[in-house]
């Protein structure tokens, strides 16, 4: 399409319509044209903006300064370095604090702690993590069920099945996760069978609530990937590992899994960065020890009115999810 | 190996499969047993508790004659409704248009700069709404548009366009293009090779991307909340509800908006068979 424009003109100069018209570039720059100018005035331009705010500086009464003399890295600084640390020092607090709170026992590396912004990005990552191996653990078997061993009649109806909850809107669906979680609800109800748990119980505002409201939205997009990866497997490579006296387990990790592994990258990404990067699953869901890096962004640039660093916050973010597409295209993937 | 033992092993394949089917049932429980009781409490007789005490139409017939039930107010929620609609009705068209034109470009043509300009198509999608929103908030503000109905409009076609690009790129990549040298040489020029043999095979992916285009529209609410001012959608208005508390009004509006939006994709897997 779109090579078609300069049609009308034909009687007027036709040779100059056809010279148009034969061009190769023509068909490009038409097609091209109008999504260009919108990404790129809506779409990197405001990125821009928010660019140069980083590096600005909060003025007395919240305003952004951006003269030359205020411009620098001071929010990235803020956002990084703990106070009276130099860089290398600030380095080291904030590391040795990473291995603290990621490893599962109690080690003593420093005495400082990193900046409160550190620790929600990683918080926010954490979050990340673990919705995308919940769903991995959980989603998994699903898809290989489903693209394995379903019957084929129901094949297609079922990953309809899959998606269908996406289309229904996403703040629906997060209030239903809401009436599951709060005290005297159906859920708290049943399990209130149980010793020791009380129909009053409110799981809301909570880190397991907004876990499971992450899930909940995104688990779909572990499935499916995973699903369309394992469909494609021609099967007969495990009877060719069995042949060869590999037993059910050996041929699944060794033969099957592999084969599986690009849906299983692809759902992770997928998962992981619309989890990390959630502002209305813990703003709905959580409390206030279940907030993340989007909810920082959103009070920087509302109530705590320091625009400079919610820009900065902003960009951090994004270098996570870039990276985390860097590592997946590393390891072989493919965007789309 | 000793058939005992490959008889155990087929025995525990058996049970394998029951598991996994077991698994799988448990997971379609997981997404629909939420949804599911949003619609149930929507006719649930009570005024405040989240479990079930009885069957009433009560909630529905009140919003529908007009009443405010528990601080929903039907008048609000039309409006809000309306403004959804005018937005996605809007954006869809024009990311339509513009994503398919991209798509083509994308699919057809070599031109410097391609492999990046094809990571900033892909950015809307992945970047977080968030910051998709604020930025282009401040970038209102510094050209100085006047925040509303338009400008949530231009936000929604500038992530529209991706969505609608990546589903037709990726139905353009299975197009057998010697179709269309076929019409060319029988004498059909652009627009009628277009119209005639190009859209009707691609069209399921044009509408799949509009389907996706408008459900990104019509649900989003970070994006739009930064972008839109002092008016209301049905996100956002739904968001204010939510936040103060669960209420039969908001129960109802809920099941509303599921059932309207399960009738919209029916409809279209109807005509076009599944589209995901």
């Amino acid at each position: 399409m779109g090579r078609d424009t300069t049609r009308e003109a034909s009687g007027v100069d036709a040779h100059l319509v056809r010279r148009i018209r034969r061009n190769r570039w023509t068909g490009a720059v038409v097609n091209l044209a109008p999504s260009a100018f919108w990404l790129g005035v809506f779409f990197l331009a405001p990125l821009a903006v928010m660019l140069v705010f980083s590096f600005g500086q909060r003025g007395a009464f919240g305003e952004v300064l951006l003269a030359p003399e205020h411009i620098g890295l001071q929010q990235y600084r803020e956002f990084f370095l703990p106070d009276e640390h130099s860089l290398l020092g600030g380095l080291w607090v904030t590391i040795a604090w990473v291995v603290e709170w990621a490893l599962p026992f109690e080690v003593s590396l420093t005495s400082g702690q990193a900046t409160p912004y550190v620790r929600l990005l990683f918080k926010s990552i954490g979050y990340g993590v673990v919705a995308t191996v919940v769903s991995f653990v959980v989603g998994y078997p699903m898809a290989y069920y489903l693209g394995h061993l379903a019957p084929e009649r129901y094949q297609n109806l079922l990953v309809v099945l899959v998606i269908l909850p996406f289309w229904a809107s996403f703040l629906v669906r997060i209030y239903a996760i809401q009436l599951l979680l709060s005290a005297n609800s159906v859920l708290t109800n049943a399990l209130a069978v149980l010793p020791g748990i009380g129909a009053d119980l409110s799981l809301m505002n909570s880190r397991f609530a907004v876990l499971l409201g992450l899930v909940y939205i995104w688990i779909p997009f572990m499935i499916l990937p995973v699903y369309a990866s394992i469909e494609e497997i021609d099967f007969t490579y495990r009877e060719a590992a069995m042949d060869l006296g590999a037993d059910r387990l050996e041929a699944f990790v060794h033969v099957i899994f592999p084969l599986s592994k690009p849906g299983v990258m692809a759902g992770s990404v997928l998962v992981f960065i619309p989890s990390a990067g959630a502002y209305v699953i813990p703003e709905l869901l959580g409390g206030t020890d279940s907030q993340m890096i989007g909810n920082l962004i959103a009070d920087q640039f509302g109530s705590a009115g320091n625009w400079p660093l919610g820009a900065a916050a902003s960009f951090v973010l994004m270098g996570v999810m870039l990276l985390s597409i860097a590592a997946y295209q590393r390891g072989g993937g493919e965007l789309a | 190996m000793s058939g005992a033992l490959g008889r155990l092993r087929s025995a525990v394949f058996k049970r394998g499969t029951g598991v996994l089917l077991a698994q799988t049932a448990l997971v379609y429980l997981f997404l629909y047993v939420p949804i599911a009781v949003v619609i149930a409490l929507s006719f649930n007789d009570s005024r405040y508790a989240v479990v079930w005490q009885g069957f009433t139409t009560e909630w529905y017939a009140a919003l529908l004659r007009g009443e405010t039930v528990a601080r929903v107010d039907p008048s609000a929620a039309w409006a809000a409704l309306s403004n959804s609609v005018e937005i996605a009705i809007a954006s869809v068209i024009l990311s339509t248009v513009f994503g398919t034109m991209l798509a083509f470009a994308l699919d057809r043509h070599e031109f410097p700069g391609k492999r990046l300009f094809t990571g900033v198509v892909f950015m809307p999608i992945i970047i977080p709404s968030i910051v998709m929103g604020i930025s282009l908030l401040l970038f209102f503000n510094i050209v100085g548009m006047q925040l509303g109905i338009r400008t949530a409009i231009i936000g929604h076609v500038a992530f529209g366009i991706s969505f609608v690009a990546v589903v037709v790129a990726a139905r353009l990549q299975n197009f057998d293009q010697t179709l269309e040298e076929a019409a060319m040489d029988l004498g059909a020029n652009e627009l009628e090779t277009f119209r005639y043999v190009t859209l009707p095979v691609i069209r399921p992916g044009v509408l799949a991307g509009a389907l996706l285009a408008f459900a990104m529209s019509f649900d989003d609410y970070v994006v739009t909340f930064f972008i839109i001012g002092q008016e209301n959608t049905l996100p956002i208005y739904f968001f204010g509800m939510v936040r103060q508390g669960i209420s039969p009004g908001v129960n109802v509006v809920a099941a509303l908006i599921i059932l309207a939006t399960m009738l919209v994709v029916g409809i279209a897997q109807w005509f076009q068979g599944p589209t995901w």
